[in-house]
Parts: structure tokens; sequence; C-alpha cells
């Protein structure tokens, strides 16, 4: 049941239906709520150094004070200030979790658009090495690699997340290119003279940009959780600020004995709240990949 | 049969190629893990020539032949020899893994097991219940506490319960004056002790299950064979369960096996933070102490534990698809 | 025989006693959650009588498929009842609650769904689909319910064994038949069947709706039969509602529907329906070749798109003029390289056998194709007739160079097939094109008709900058596409299916190709755009010499645009000849039971 087509001149279809995703996110409630704070989040990450009250770095002040009007969340072990450390941790989250997201959404629209597309042996190879993946438990494997990296920074934390993260999102973008390879559309291309890659690519890939969306959501919540591990263990660069070095030196400082609950409460929570905000919009674009979620209540 | 075929060497394989990996990963790493290891190994002492055979079979040779290596390594693997620990020095690396992987077993096994019987119970009647309150809570709820962090829910947990209102103990498996043996008060005391880790881990890893049954079952229920049986007259118990449920499990067992590889990996912070003796923690202190021999042992023993989960779910699913059966 | 009443029908006017569903200014309307609103039933008033066959026809969209689910409680959301009543005996049916409403559903109304994979549960064999009705309504005592399921599957056709039997291990004939089984075992007053055989292939069609007629004149049962094909309903209903757009057009008794037809476009559906066996075979805008001799074409006839069905989004002009039309003024005939007619390459295909490896469990492997061997002149056209599985589609793949034969060749000329790959095979696709069945899946849905069409162009041919587009707005034209700019910015959602298929047999023309393959190209389009498409297939065919290898299950439109046909029967040639004549004085059994499985109304209510 088509709707009539309304707009006189429609737009290349590729904006018209980036368009139309984002007005349909826009309308989910849930997502909206998402959209927002995640708009907050990266707000607050690129004003990071007008809007904090002093350098996350100065350790000037007393150490593992209380809130006061001065420092609104206390100080640290080592006497610094924790709204501070709070405000900048917010980049580096957000660079691991769009960074890391990014790339192994990247590497996962590859794999997964070939392993869907080719037939025969070269797919049981891929099958059985994203399969080989999604089995291998993800963060042991990332603490293995990045203890033999120990001094390599947020780069490899980066690197190590995204290597490891690619292969659910490679999964399900392939069973939607092999049900989408079955199209009549991919056989014409064929007919019209099309060579695999730029059928892959060109016809079948904008066929599922929800998807794709929805995988880099989730590779990038995923990211965002693994780096604050990693980091809480020690395993990252232990002298950035991040929310997980934050809870790292908490932890090391004994906060839970000296009872500065704030120290331990904001910057997991802020990992709470980011993260929540990217699976909230992944609500909104999981209704446009599958409308039987979209349609409510079913009246029981 | 033929699905149970499959399924087995599919887990042969996967077993082989993990093994492998195992034995990859050092000798991809920048430097030479086998040299620092032994370094930190001399530094306690001697290093016998046993032990430098173990450390480099597991870790690689500087100049060997890499087949050589291969062979050495699965023939280590097999008679179960991973050399000597030296944050642990002089406790052989198998022995320390033998004494850590029951509590870890025990603990992430009975959670995932309760985690995935009670998700997928609430995403059933989440679905059925659709655009209700018992479809929001769990749904919005479950959601919101799959994105807490398993260390920062343990160490809310820890902090509150343990040492502010000292309802729970905050270190350990047992009490320090307890005798581990096989009687009522040690179960007791063993049941008390993993309890907070426990809900850390069921109430980060019950989100996953809720939405993913939820989703599986809504996709189920536009089935024709469930508006079929409303038409005719069966009663939305049954069609609820058999009809909807019975059916949207399948898909989301087939997630069992990725969403267990997330649970270990939690249970590693969750044992950190509360010094569970399991091999999450003794991974850690490996880490610290950069123990690679151990670290590398534990690592194949997730990964294969990993693997045999995955082995029985495929079972448990061939048996609940007819299709596979034929 | 005019307007005689029938014979089998106890009665086909609701009078006397009340009759046994009553819907009155029923409007049903669907609420998408983002999107408008559509009614897509309109203040509908019938009535059916004890014991009567309803037959309801309309096209795709035309909302018969909601009222069943509405006049049998089953609509769900975004389905909603916006108005009306809907009376059964002589309750509302909004008046009974959820619990009133399961149970009634025995020794109520009942409904059988499409034909499909899904509708029942893949996990629960037969007998326990049967338990599940039996424990829910207790009608039957524990100790006979064995007994009246086979009883009940016996009365469907089919033995015992499969009560135990999964819906996989079925065949979709058999699956139709037990839900149908299923249903009578809940021993309704009532009997919706919402396109019962549409999935089926012609013989399982026909014979599950004997099966259909014979129960329903056994139990005496109130059958409502919805159905896109009149044929099927005009063969099995006493009386027949027409349903367009949401709306009923014409309610009447089916030999008056047939004889009498009162709106036009009852009238119009009816003109789209012919008996491949007769002598003058046509449709609005196309005819048959003559079996003696090719006469010239027939009359310009007013466009067969025109009535386009509801499913036609686009408001802006008519769906497209006929093909004719375009034909008389289209320069596009003349462009660089174009041949004459008669003067293309022949293909040959001799002693062509296919065998895939064997499914799961059954050693032996499967012969799809089995020593096929036939030649299409150049610029003749040729059908491939068969059910599904036949092997049609295999060898249009084998001639495509999408699949190679196990044994014997194909040639193009002189060129072999069988052989090509890679670059030969992209050069192949200049000389060899193919026509897509579903045109709601063979153009991508984000890509405009232009540049579908460009992509085509630029692969297949030497233009480049204005002259391929030139080009490509001439093949527009060709396919009756004008204007042509409008149609060339259009993304394939906003085109109804017939301009859909228009542009796929552009996008086919490009290369300007010498033999056509064309699978199935109008089954998935309503009756009223098919004739329009056929009649472009053949005159693009008469006019360009290139040659037509038609695959089709469907024996009217193989009449109307081949003249050679061969019937494929699991996968071996049993008859072949000139199509009229073969449709006309058929030899091989297996073709006699094709011809005989087209639905004839005729027979049931006189000619």
């Amino acid at each position: 049941m088509s709707a009539p087509e309304t707009a006189p001149r429609p737009l290349p279809p590729a904006l018209a239906g980036l368009r139309g995703g984002l007005r349909t996110i826009w309308t989910h409630r849930k997502a909206r709520i998402g959209l927002i704070v995640l708009g907050l989040f990266v707000v607050l990450a690129v004003l990071a150094p007008w809007i904090a009250p002093y350098d996350p770095k100065d350790n000037s002040f007393g150490r593992s004070l209380a809130g006061s009007a001065q420092h609104w969340l206390g100080t640290t072990a080592a006497g610094e200030d924790v709204l501070s450390q709070l405000i900048h941790g917010a980049r580096i989250s957000l660079l691991v979790g769009f960074g890391a997201g990014g790339i192994s959404t990247i590497i996962s629209v590859v794999i997964g658009l070939c392993w869907g597309y080719v037939r025969g042996l070269p797919g049981e190879v891929i099958n059985f090495v994203v399969n080989l993946f999604l089995v291998i438990p993800g963060l042991p494997l990332m603490i293995v690699v990045a203890t033999y990296l120990s001094d390599g920074g947020i780069s490899v934390i980066i690197a190590v997340i995204a290597i490891t993260g690619w292969a659910w999102g490679a999964r399900v973008l392939r069973s939607q290119t092999a049900s989408l390879r079955g199209r009549d559309f991919v056989e014409a291309a064929r007919f019209s003279g099309e060579r695999a890659p730029r059928i892959i690519f060109r016809e079948i890939l904008p066929n599922m940009t929800s998807l794709i969306a929805g995988g880099f959501f989730g590779a990038a919540t995923a990211a965002i959780l693994a780096e604050a591990g990693l980091e809480y263990l020690g395993l990252g660069d232990s002298t950035i600020v991040s929310w997980g070095t934050m809870l790292y030196w908490a932890q090391n400082s004994n906060a839970l004995l000296t009872g500065q609950w704030a120290l331990l409460f904001a910057p997991g929570l802020c990992i709470a709240l980011l993260a929540t905000s990217l699976t909230l919009i992944n609500f909104g674009i999981d209704g446009i990949s599958n409308p039987r979620l979209r349609e409510g209540s079913t009246g029981r | 049969m033929r699905y149970f075929l499959q399924r087995g060497g599919w887990f042969a394989l996967t077993l082989w190629a993990a093994i492998t990996l195992n034995f990859l990963l050092p000798r991809m790493m920048p430097g030479s893990p086998a040299d620092a290891a032994i370094a930190k190994l001399s530094q306690n002492g001697p290093v016998t020539e046993e032990t430098r055979r173990a450390v480099e079979a597991q870790l690689g040779v500087p100049d060997g032949s890499l087949i050589q290596q291969y062979v050495d390594y699965l023939r280590q693997i097999l008679s179960l020899d991973f050399g000597v620990s030296y944050a642990f020095y002089p406790e052989p690396v198998s022995g320390l893994v033998a004494q850590a992987l029951p509590y870890t077993l025990v603990l992430v096994g009975l959670v995932t097991i309760a985690s995935f019987v009670i998700g997928t119970l609430l995403g059933v009647l989440a679905a059925w219940r659709r655009g209700t309150w018992m479809d929001a809570l769990p749904t919005v709820g479950g959601s919101f506490l799959t994105t807490f962090p398993y260390f920062w829910t343990s160490l809310l947990l820890l902090f509150f319960l343990g040492y502010v209102a000292h309802l729970f103990p905050t270190f350990g498996a047992f009490s320090a004056t307890t005798q581990p043996g096989l009687d009522w008060g040690t179960v007791v005391d063993a049941v008390y002790h993993a309890a907070l880790p426990a809900t850390t881990m069921l109430i980060t890893s019950l989100g996953g299950w809720v939405l993913g049954m939820r989703n599986a079952m809504i996709t189920t229920l536009g089935e024709d064979h469930v508006t079929f049986a409303e038409a005719n007259g069966i009663p939305g118990r049954t069609v609820a369960l058999k009809y909807a449920a019975r059916n949207a499990i399948l898909p989301n067992l087939t997630g069992f096996g990725m969403a267990l590889g997330g649970v270990v990996g939690g249970s590693i912070l969750v044992e950190q933070v509360f010094g569970y003796p399991g091999i999450g923690f003794l991974l850690f202190n490996a880490v610290t102490g950069q123990d690679y021999p151990l670290m590398q042992a534990i690592f194949l023993m997730i990964t294969v534990s990993v693997l045999v989960a995955n082995l029985l779910v495929d079972i448990l699913y061939g048996i609940l698809d007819p299709r596979t059966r034929r | 025989m005019t307007g005689t009443e029938t014979t089998t029908g106890p009665r086909d006017t609701p009078g006397g006693e009340a009759p046994l569903l009553s819907v009155r200014d029923l409007s049903v309307v669907y609420e998408p959650v983002g999107a408008t609103p559509t009614r897509a039933v309109k203040d509908v008033s019938f009535d059916v009588g004890r014991g009567e066959f309803l037959g309801l026809v309309g096209e795709s969209g035309s909302g018969k498929s909601t009222l069943g689910f509405a006049i049998t409680a089953l609509a769900r959301p975004p389905a909603r009842i916006e108005g009306g009543r809907i009376l059964f005996g002589d309750v509302d049916i909004a008046s009974m609650d959820h619990e009133q409403l399961r149970t009634q559903r025995q020794g109520g109304f009942a409904m059988v769904l499409q034909a499909g994979m899904n509708t029942l549960n893949p996990v629960r064999t037969i007998r326990q689909h049967f338990g599940d009705i039996f424990a829910a309504h207790r009608h039957v005592a524990p100790a006979r319910r064995e007994a009246r399921a086979a009883e009940l599957v016996r009365r469907v056709s089919l033995g015992p064994e499969v009560l135990d039997r999964y819906p996989f291990e079925l065949s979709g004939g058999m699956r139709q038949r037990v839900t149908i089984a299923l249903a009578l075992s809940l021993e309704p007053q009532l009997m919706v069947f919402d396109e019962p055989t549409t999935a089926l292939d012609v013989l399982v069609q026909h014979a599950v709706m004997d099966t259909i007629r014979a129960l329903q004149a056994e139990e005496g049962f109130t059958a409502i039969l919805i159905s896109h094909d009149l044929g099927v309903v005009l063969e099995s209903a006493h009386r027949v509602l027409v349903m367009r757009e949401g709306r009923i057009v014409e309610d009447a008794p089916s030999a008056d529907i047939l004889h009498r037809p009162q709106h036009e476009y009852t009238r119009m559906l009816l003109s789209h329906f012919a008996d491949p066996r007769a002598e003058h075979v046509s449709l609005p805008g196309i005819e048959a070749p003559e079996p003696a001799a090719d006469g010239p074409d027939g009359p310009d006839a007013p466009a067969a798109d025109g009535p386009d069905g509801p499913d036609a989004p686009a408001a802006d002009g008519p769906d497209a003029p006929a093909a004719d039309a375009a034909a008389a003024d289209a320069p596009a005939a003349d462009g660089p390289g174009r041949r004459r007619p008669g003067a293309g390459l022949e293909l040959r295909v001799e002693g062509v056998t296919k065998s895939f490896a064997p499914p799961r469990r059954r050693a032996a492997g499967v012969l799809a194709v089995d020593d096929v061997s036939f030649t299409l002149a150049p610029g003749g056209a040729t059908a491939l007739v068969g059910q599904s599985g036949s092997g049609k589609s295999t060898l249009a793949k084998m001639i495509t160079g999408v699949e190679k034969p196990t044994a014997g060749t194909i040639h193009l000329g002189s060129t072999s097939i069988g052989p090509l790959r890679g670059r030969a095979l992209r050069e192949l696709r200049r000389t060899v094109q193919m026509v897509f069945q579903d045109p709601y899946s063979a153009l991508n849905p984000l890509s405009t008709v232009e540049y579908t069409l460009t992509r085509a162009l630029a692969n297949l041919t030497d233009l480049r900058g204005p002259a391929l587009r030139r080009r490509m707005l001439e093949l527009l034209e060709t396919v009756g596409l004008t204007p042509v700019e409008q149609y060339a910015a259009k993304l394939p959602h906003q085109l109804s299916g017939g301009q859909r298929q228009r542009v796929v047999i552009a996008r086919a023309l490009a290369a300007d190709p010498q033999v056509i393959i064309a699978d199935e190209p109008v089954s998935m389009l309503d009756v009223s755009l098919r004739a329009g498409v056929l009649a472009l297939l053949r005159d693009l065919r008469e006019r360009t010499g290139m040659s037509l290898l038609y695959i089709t299950h469907d024996l009217l439109s193989a009449r109307l645009i081949t003249d050679d046909i061969l019937v494929l029967h699991e996968g071996r040639v049993v008859e072949q000849g000139p199509t009229a004549q073969v449709m006309r004085h058929p030899r091989d059994e297996y073709t006699i039971r094709l011809l005989e499985a087209i639905p004839d109304p005729a027979r049931v209510h006189g000619a």
C-alpha cells in the first residue's frame, strides 16, 4: 500500500531516504530523547575547555575533598577537580565510540556485503572467520592484545576495539545482503552489464542504510563500554583523563573506603547515559529496518 | 543427524582455530614476549631448561621455525603444560587455572542460565502485552541497565551494600575463617559471597535477553500461523507460548553464543572488583604482573569454555527445531 | 441460456429467512504509525444467506482481504474498524468480548488464509495442530480426537500419515488442504477463504478448488471466496461481489455477472478474461494471431493500462498511452544499429540437460531439464509453458549463461553460450536480454528510471553524454512512458506495476538485443494491466525483429503473443508445435490437463 507521493520534484533518492529516515527517528519518542542526550554530550565535549571550571590535570587543590561551591563534585585523591575531569572525559568516550564504532562499521560493511554477495567456497571461508570472531570472547581478547601493546595510548585502544568488534554487524548485514541479492533488481543489474563491486556498493548498499546506521550505533555503544572497561583495568593510557581512568584512579585510591561516592558515581553514570542515548536512537532505527517493530499496541 | 555432525565439525574447526589464534597472538606482537617472560622469571631465581622450553613453546622462540614451534605448542596443549607463573612463582600455570576455573564456571554458568530464562520470559510478556507498562518497563529498564558498565554496577553495589550498609562481604569467595569443605556452612558462605557478583551480572545481562526475545517474538506474532491459530480460536495463552514464544526462542538462542562471550568478559571486571578468585581475577593479576604464560593459558581456557557452551546451545537448538532433525 | 440460476446453489438472493452474515456500512481504515491513514474498506454493506457460496473479487488494493479479516474479527492494528456493523446471526460481533469471540470460532466463522509457507506453525506436527483446536474447544471427546483428525484430513483427500508430518515436509497444495481441514474441524457455519489457491500451481489450484466446492456442497456451510481471479470465483460462487478501491461496485448472481455485467469495472475485468482454446482469442488491445495465418495487428484499442488499479500512486496523467499509439510515432525504431526483421541470429538449443546436486537426504540428483531441444528463429516468438519445477526457468538461466548445462549445447548464431564467462558473458548481454517476473523487485527502489536506463546504456553501448541521454528518452518513448522527461525522473514506488514492467522492458531493450527472454512478465500484475504489457512485447518484436522466448504458466498469454509453444513437464518437452494448434488440438495428456484446469465459468453457468 504505497502512499501517494505529494512532493512535486523528488530529492535525489539517497537524500530523500536520509531525510525520511531522520524524520522517522525523530517521531519516535525514545529515539528523540536519545538524540537530545547525545547532542548534550557532544556539546559538552566540544566546548569542554570553556565549560570546565578548571584544567582537568591541575592537581593544586586539596586532596579527596568532598563537594563544595568551588568543587561541585569534590576533588580526586591527587587533588584534581572531579567535575572538570568529568566534562573532559566526554571527549575520550565520544572519540572512542565514534572512532572505533566507525572503523568497525566500515569493516563490517565491506565484509558483510561481500560475504552476502559471493557464493561457494569464498563465502564459506568468510563465514568461518566471522563466526570465529563472533564466538571468541571480545573483552578477554582485547585485554590480551592491549597487554602486549601496553604503551600504545588511545589509538591502540580504538584499533583493538574496532578489530574485535565488527563481526556482529557483518553477520547482520550479510543476511540482509543475501536476501537483497535474491531480488530481481540485482540480477537485472548484472544483465545491465554492471560489475560485482558496483552492484554491491551502489545497488545493494543504499538499501541497507538503516541497518548500517543501527550497526554503527550498536558498535559505538559496545566500544564506549569496552574502552571504559579497559581503562578501568589500567590497560589504556592511565595519564589521560577519561571516565574509565577516573574510575581506575578512584578504585586505586580507595575511594570506596574514603566514601567519595560522587567520584565513583558520576563517571559511571555518564558512561551509562551516553550508551543509553545511543541505544535509544537505535530503537528508532529498528523501527525503520523492521516495520513490525513500529506498529505499536496489538490491543491484547 | 546431519545437523549434529555439522555442528560437531564446526566445533572441532573452531577449536583448532582458537588454539591456533592463541599460538599466533604473542608471535605477532612487537618485541619478544617470550624473552620478556623469561627475563621476568629469572628475577625469581635460575630458570630451568624445562621452564624455558615451556615458555618458548607458548610465546615463541626468537629464531625458531614457525612450524616446529607450532608442533611443540600443540604437544604442550595436549599435555596441559603451560609452564610456571612468575606472578605466583613457582606455581605452575595449569594448577592456577584449574583452581580458579570452577568459581567462574559456576558463577557465570548459573547467572547466564538464570538471566536467559528470566529475560526470555520478560521478553515474551513484553511482546504479548505490547504497548502496556508490561512492555515499557522491561524494555526501557532493560536497555538502560544493559548500558551500565559491569565494573560500575559492581562498584556501586559494593560501595552501598558492602561498605556503607555492611550487608554483604566485600572481598573473596569465602570468609577468611571458613575452611573450604562440603558442609552446609561452607555452601551458605559461598552463596553469601557470590551474591553481589551474581546480582551485578544478572542485572547487566538481563536487558539483552529481554530485548532480543521481545523483538523476535513481535516478528513471530506478525506471521500467518499466529493469525491462523487465533482464527481457530486457540486460547491466547497457547498462542503466546506454543505458537509465538516457542518459535521466537529459536532465533534468540542463536544469539546466545555471541552474548555469552560478552557475559564472560563482564565477569572479568566483576571478579576484579569483588576480588572473587575466578578466572577473571586471575587474568587481571596476570595482566598487571605482565605474566604472559598465565595470560595466554587463561585466554585459551576462556575461549574453549565459550566454544563448548556454544556447542551445547547448538545441540539444544537442534532438539528444539524439527527442521534440523530430519 | 440467459440468466438461469445455478443448479447447485440453494438460493442466490437473500430474502425470506434471516441472513447468516449481515454487513452494514462497514469501513476499515489503515493507520500505520508515522504514515497517512488510508481507508481500505468504505461503507460496505451486504448480506450472505445460509448455505450460500459468495465470491468476493477485486484487484490488488481493492480492500477485499481487509474486508475478509474484518468480518472474521481478525482485523489487527494498523487496521481498525472505523464504522458500521457486522452481524453474525443476530449478534453484532463488535459486542462480543475476547473470550466469547474465541469460543464461537467453533461452530461460528472460520478463515482459511492465503496459501503460503507460513499458515502452519513450522515446529508443530499436523496432529498437534488438530490437538490444539480440539483442546481449545473440547467439542470432540479426547478418545475420538485421533479418529476425527484422520477423518478430517481424509475429507480433503489426504492420508492419515500426514498427521505425523511437520508443515515443511508437505507440498504447498498439501499444506493448503491441511489448512482447510483444520478450519473444517471447527464445524463452522461460515468459512472465509482468502486467496486459497493463489500461490499454487494451476493443476493443484484446480484440485484444491474442486475440494472446496465439494466440501461446501456436502457440509452445507456458508462460504465466502476472496480472490483476484474472476474465473475461479465465477466457477465456484453463486453470487459475486466485485470490489474496487474499497467499495462494492457490483453485487449479483454469478450468471448475471458473466452474462449481464452492469458496472463498467466488472465489464472491464471480464474483457480481460478469455479461453485460450477458442478459435479467436482477444483481449483489449491485443489479439492472438489467427490459427492459420498471421494477419495484421488488431485495430487500435483503448489504452490497456488505462483503468489502472488503485495501486497506481502517481496522480499525474494516465498510466500510459497504448503501446500501439507509442509505436506509431516512435522515431526510435530507426536508431543506429537497427536490424531489419528477420536479419538476427538464430537460437539453437540442442539436447540440453541440467542436473543439480542432491538436496539433503535424497541420494539422487535432481534432473531439472532433461534433453530439451528447440530452435528460436530470428524474429520468432516461442512460449515455454509449464508449472513450477518444470525446468522452464532453469532453461532460461542456461540460455542467458547464468547457469551452465550439464549436457547439450546452446548456440546463438555461431556462438556457443555454455562456455562463456566473465567478459564474454557480459558481451552476451548485448544480444540476449531478460524481462523479469516481478516488476516490484526488478527495479532498485532507490534508483530513478533515468539512472537505471543510463547504466544499462553506458555498460552495453558506446553511447556517451547527450547521445546517451537522447537514447534513454527514446527508450521510454518506445515503451510508451510519455512524457518521457517526467517518467525519467521517477522512482519505482511512484509507478504502477504496469509502468514498472515497461521500465524493465525498456532496460532490456537498451542494447538492441536480438533475443529477449521474458520470464512470466505479467504474472505479478493485475489482470487489467496484463494486456498492455503483452501488447507492448509483441509490438516490439514485430518492429525490431528481435526474437522472444516467453516463459509462462499462463496459457492465455502464451496464445496471445507467441507463434510456437513448448510444453515442459518435469524437465521434458511433452508437446511442441504452433501455439494455436496445440491449444485447440492438444495431443499430450499433460497439456490437456493444463488446459482443463483453466477455470471455465461458462461450463457452470452456461455459455
